[in-house]
């Protein structure tokens, strides 16, 4: 029962894929790959990864779209049609030479839950059978995570922090004259002006104006 | 920047969720070791309910709930408790983040570990809701932080 459910859902998958690229209205494309990455949670559920489900569901299905619509806030909502169309049909032969390479591929690949999987063969039956004398901690995906790997996840919150302080450094706006700041111009190249005459009008509604610094 | 949205009815559901989203961020942040989750989730979480209020209600209500300088400050402050729970066991000759290393009197190994396991999940979530907030605050804001 559980392998049409996947079949349904990598179906899904693919539509919803292929409408936001197709689709006109960038506020739609996000509300397309939001709920892309909620049926990808799903997926991964199905499989019983539900940490990366978790992850998955949170980050994907909820705060990009929330980056997303924000960023759509501060430029522009429709997309620029493509000059030439010709050239999509050129890159087809390449992509469904690579989608057969890739399916070839997955012919070679174990069966999920096989317990011969050379992906269960190493390291990893340690972890699985030592996880909880080690550190008490039943959920062996933390322990992996914040003992055995500590390391890497130390690496990786190093690059999200890194990579904040970057976007912070590139996207913020620092006026160094003062008197410049109440009339700072919204540098957006393609801008959509009404949206930008609505933002305006929002916070001269007196719900807004500038927080505290 | 966004400011307040028109609807009364979107500000005042949004302003019942945001703190039962920061209450579930915290679980799973503190429940990793037994359920789904754990620092990075339940930081977003965290930082989602920290968001919303920003989306949604007036600006400066916003800002003097969760104020722009937590951002940067939370992804410091996370970054640095990790690195400082991973230097802690070379002080008594262990290896970088062997948190069994440290000797807690009446506490085994594996219960030292358990802990130290709590602190990086806290670290993590820290970090990543800081640097969530930093994101969407240099998006929104035209000068800050």
């Amino acid at each position: 029962m559980i392998i049409p459910l996947d079949l349904v859902l990598f179906l899904v998958l693919i539509v919803t894929a292929v409408l936001a690229l197709v689709v006109k209205d960038l506020l739609a494309a996000v509300a397309l790959l939001a709920s892309y990455s909620l049926f990808a949670a799903l997926l991964f559920a199905g499989v019983l990864a539900v940490d990366v489900a978790l992850v998955e569901a949170a980050l994907g299905a909820g705060l990009t779209g929330v980056l997303f619509v924000i960023a759509i806030l501060a430029t522009t909502r429709h997309s620029s049609p493509r000059p030439d169309t010709r050239r999509r049909w050129a890159v087809l032969p390449l992509i469904v030479a690579f989608l057969g390479l890739m399916l070839f591929a997955s012919t070679g690949l174990p069966d999920r839950g096989d317990p011969d999987a050379p992906a269960h063969q190493g390291v990893s039956q340690t972890y699985l059978t030592d996880s909880f004398t080690d550190t008490e901690t039943p959920n062996v995906v933390t322990s992996l995570l914040a003992d055995y790997r500590s390391m890497d996840t130390l690496g990786e919150t190093m690059v999200i922090v890194t990579a904040a302080l970057a976007a912070a450094l590139v996207l913020v706006r620092r006026v160094d004259d003062p008197s410049d700041r109440t009339d700072d111009p919204r540098d957006t190249p393609g801008g959509d002006a009404d949206l930008d005459r609505d933002l305006d009008r929002t916070d001269e509604d007196g719900y807004g104006g500038r927080g505290p610094r | 920047m966004i400011g307040a949205y028109p609807s009364v009815v979107v500000r005042v559901v949004c302003a019942l969720l945001s703190p039962f989203i920061l209450m579930f961020g915290l679980y799973v942040v503190a429940h990793g070791h037994y359920g789904p989750g754990g620092g990075f989730a339940g930081g977003v979480f965290i930082a989602v309910g920290a968001i919303l209020p920003r989306l949604t209600l007036p600006e400066e209500l916003a800002y003097r709930l969760v104020p722009p300088a937590v951002g940067p400050l939370a992804g410091g402050v996370g970054l640095l408790l990790f690195l400082l729970v991973g230097t802690l066991p070379l002080l008594v000759g262990g290896a970088f983040l062997d948190y069994g290393a440290v000797e807690i009197a009446g506490m085994e190994a594996s219960r030292v570990r358990y802990l130290g396991i709590l602190v990086v999940e806290a670290a993590v979530g820290l970090a990543v809701f800081g640097a969530m907030v930093l994101i969407v605050d240099v998006l929104t804001g035209k000068d800050r932080p």
